[in-house]
């Protein structure tokens, strides 16, 4: 067998508030797919999209916490050798902003400490024939403030319109360094393994049957 | 209501009345209450049909095999960790635990001790860079737990490594008698055996190999019942002591002499067939932890069939009329069908229940000395290995143990420790629990001995010169001017003491019976925890097991459907879910790759594999799905 153009493997993450468009924004990154009321959580072990970015392809293994985090700590399994996340809220939510604070502080605590963090602004849909009683509460400059001092990538989005959402993911794949040069060992074994384990399929679906939503 | 209500409320005023974003200027973000514990909310469901408490390996199984089957399942925990009694914990997590084990706050574990040498001035570390498992186990290549693993998918959120060195401690020595290069029938062919030896080694192997429903075969296993394996290889077979230690402890890992005749025959096939599914190698252990690792995986396909999780938090009251349970955050929830508790996690309004129906069961203990070295033991490890097994037969230490010691090592290299370190997991399921104590002790200084002899063996260069050694007829160097030293290699006693980063020690106690023969046939005699009821609980309530002192992961699968088949009556569908994979076609190609080894010693599991017993290189005979647990059939002939 030979792939013209092997992917990396890359392990992303998503962190935020309940509702704050976690799942939709994976959904129609992978799927292209928005569903006005979508259920809370996807039914799938992780998801799976590939993403050129140039000379490279990116495969995307996208793990949603599946509510884990709700009640409970997630699992130390869940930051494992995680190399990318996403750090989600609702810019019309300003506590789902003070939460995604506390999603960063916990990805420095949990992840490694190359992993790559996007802080992504949601629901920009909802804002955007902004007027004097504008919806949004958390302003762009505020989300720009957090993503300089943590070292975040910073971006708002609409999982609805899919605005910027392609760009996230984009961003995220530019910065992340090609598993053939000058990455640490450990993760380029990492990423042999995970290539072999995991289904590679580009629209998604890899464990839940009936519960998958794409 | 979450914590930070008030202060949404308080933002939005006042933003309402602000231009919009840009001429926006941000106030100082709030600390939010209560940030560094997420999971301080109070439930917000009402009702759930099983409530299971504990979120250890069978537990989180189970919790799976029912959400799958569309059960609502409520998944909690006292501690704020995953594990319960199978946990990978960190060191700094072990010290508070050997803390709340030695203030009786963990049941059924008992006499924990924590040793770091030289504090932290001479001895650091960073204690979230080891996962350290409480009940480690070793996964065969042929197994049901494997099989469900890959069924249900959840193998892809871990990964598994191989293990083809196993030593067995016999006259003051190492064997290495399976290696990564051993091929099934090399275990038979050693060429320093001799020509009668071999023929009678062949004669077992074509008997064991044998289809079980052979007339022949089943008459000898059945007329043997009571047989203790040793007496039977010996007579029956004539085989010599070295062949018998190794065919029982090395391949079969049983723990006692007395071992019976089809426990051990059923062991030792197990060994042999779980050679050549994924290569020349019959053991995995999982990359991170063991079964603290597995229990986690199956937790999040738990939740992501849907099952609830919150850890920190314990069940304070349950009415059996209204069916209602209360729990320590002050929620209440509606149970519909049963509550399965954890025998570390009996709420204080249950004890004398859990008391009552544990009394008369016989108790069984298992003693476990984990050490951490800063060495990464690669002498006793394959090649691209990262772990090794070694036993200690009955009668192999000074302190004539009666009870096979058997140690488990990994280093840097599975995930559980940094790089150049390894971690040492000892167990014995000695009874009288001092002698347990000084067998695990002894076999580590033979362990550490050898070592050190044979890491020190290098510097040996400078006195020894090419000369002195000869090559014997096997083709290994030996030293043949060993007069140099004043002593022989073997006596060599070196000054150098192994570096120690942590040492830890405990008891851990069961109603499982180690030939888990309770677990797979529970009856009037074998009688099982999970059968009892609680008479005063309406029969809602029902306790699960310790992690038994099984080494494999054998009878973990049977534990799970026990208590699957308490709930829903029948465990016909347990994990009777079809997981699609809508592999593209690029994963077509993946999959004629059978699973391989790739150089860093890390095992592909192909959903695709043969997992069926009718693959030709497979040696089992039952035909139907999946290898059975040692002694799930073998043991009724």
């Amino acid at each position: 067998m030979s792939f013209p153009n092997p992917a990396t493997s890359v392990k992303l993450v998503l962190l935020g508030e309940a509702a704050v468009g976690k799942s939709s924004l994976v959904l129609r990154f992978v799927s292209n797919d928005f569903q006005e009321n979508k259920e809370p959580t996807i039914g799938a072990a992780f998801l799976t999209q590939k993403c050129t970015i140039g000379e490279r392809t990116i495969k995307y293994e996208i793990w949603d916490t599946a509510g884990q985090e709700r009640f409970a700590l997630l699992a130390p399994m869940y930051y494992r050798n995680a190399q990318a996340a996403l750090v989600v809220y609702d810019i019309t939510k300003p506590a789902s902003f003070i939460k995604a604070r506390h999603w960063v502080k916990e990805l420095h605590e949990q992840a490694s400490k190359d992993i790559t963090i996007a802080l992504v602004g949601n629901k920009f849909d909802l804002v955007e024939d902004d007027e004097e009683d504008s919806l949004r509460k958390v302003s762009v400059e505020e989300g720009q403030n957090l993503a300089e001092e943590e070292g975040l990538l910073f971006f708002e989005t609409s999982a609805k319109t899919s605005y910027n959402v392609n760009e996230v993911f984009i961003g995220i794949g530019s910065k992340i360094p090609d598993s053939s040069a000058n990455q640490p060992e450990a993760i380029r074994e990492n990423n042999q393994g995970r290539i072999d384990l995991t289904s590679n399929n580009a629209s998604g679906g890899s464990s839940g049957s009936g519960d998958c939503a794409c | 209501m979450p914590p930070y209500n008030n202060t949404r409320t308080e933002r939005r005023k006042s933003m309402a009345e602000r231009r919009p974003s840009v001429s926006y200027t941000p106030p100082v973000i709030p600390h939010l209450a209560g940030l560094e514990k997420p999971q301080d909310h109070s439930l917000k469901i009402d009702q759930c049909d099983v409530l299971i408490m504990g979120t250890g390996l069978v537990e989180s199984i189970l919790a799976a095999a029912l959400s799958w089957q569309g059960l609502s399942v409520l998944h909690i925990d006292t501690k704020s960790y995953y594990g319960d009694s199978s946990s990978t914990l960190t060191i700094e997590q072990l010290k508070k635990w050997c803390m709340e084990v030695n203030l009786g706050r963990i049941p059924h574990f008992q006499d924990a001790q924590i040793y770091i040498p030289g504090g932290k001035t001479t001895n650091k570390f960073n204690s979230k860079d080891y996962g350290i498992d409480l009940s480690p186990k070793l996964m065969f290549c042929r197994s049901d737990l494997l099989t469900l693993l890959i069924s249900s998918r959840v193998y892809k959120y871990l990964e598994f490594q191989s293990i083809s060195n196993f030593h067995v401690f016999e006259n003051d020595d190492f064997n290495k008698r399976v290696t990564s290069s051993t091929t099934k029938e090399d275990i038979f062919t050693d060429k320093s055996l001799s020509l009668l030896t071999k023929r009678y080694l062949m004669k077992f192997l074509k008997f064991i190999l044998q289809d079980n429903s052979d007339p022949d075969k089943k008459k000898v296993i059945s007329d043997n019942a009571t047989t203790p394996i040793k007496q039977f290889l010996t007579t029956r077979f004539n085989l010599e002591p070295p062949q018998v230690n190794e065919l029982v402890y090395s391949l079969g890992l049983c723990i006692k002499e007395d071992t019976k005749t089809p426990e051990a025959l059923a062991k030792i096939k197990r060994f042999l067939g779980s050679f050549d599914v994924y290569g020349n190698f019959p053991v995995m252990v999982s990359k991170y932890g063991g079964p603290g690792e597995i229990s986690q995986g199956f937790c999040r396909s738990a939740a992501v069939a849907g099952t609830t999780y919150k850890l920190n938090t314990t069940l304070t009251d349950y009415d059996p009329e209204l069916k209602t349970a209360k729990f320590d955050d002050g929620s209440r929830v509606k149970i519909n069908e049963k509550i399965i508790i954890s025998p570390t996690q009996v709420p204080k309004f249950l004890q004398s229940g859990y008391s009552e129906i544990t009394d008369n069961l016989p108790v069984y203990n298992i003693t476990r000395l984990i050490t951490v070295v800063r060495r990464d033991c690669k002498e006793w490890m394959s090649d691209q290995e990262s772990s090794a097994v070694v036993v200690f037969p009955p009668h192999s230490l000074p302190t004539d143990n009666i009870h096979t010691v058997q140690v488990i090592i990994q280093n840097g290299g599975s995930g559980v420790c940094p790089e150049g370190q390894s971690i040492w997991f000892s167990h014995s399921t000695e009874p009288d629990l001092n002698r347990a104590k000084t067998d695990l002790e002894a076999a580590y200084e033979k362990m550490e001995s050898a070592l050190l002899r044979e890491s020190s063996s290098s510097d040996l260069d400078d006195v020894l010169d090419d000369t002195d050694f000869v090559v014997n007829a096997r083709g290994n160097p030996v030293v043949a001017n060993s007069f140099k030293l004043g002593e022989s290699l073997q006596n060599f006693v070196p000054k150098e003491t192994l570096d120690v980063v942590c040492k830890l020690g405990y008891v851990q106690k069961t109603y499982i019976k180690p030939d888990l023969s309770n677990v797979f046939h529970p009856d009037e005699t074998n009688q099982n925890v999970v059968l009892k009821n609680l008479a005063d609980a309406a029969n809602d309530i029902v306790f699960s097991n310790m992690p038994s002192s099984e080494i494999s992961y054998d009878g973990i699968i049977s534990e799970a459907k026990l208590i699957y088949q308490r709930i829903t009556g029948t465990d016909d569908d347990f994990f009777d879910v079809d997981f699609e994979d809508e592999d593209g076609e690029e994963d077509q190609s993946y999959a004629t790759v059978q699973a391989h080894k790739p150089s860093t010693g890390a095992i592909v599991v192909n959903d695709d594999h043969d997992m069926s017993l009718d693959n030709e290189n497979a040696i089992d005979d039952d035909s139907d799905d999946g290898h059975k647990p040692f002694g799930a059939d073998e043991m009724e002939l």
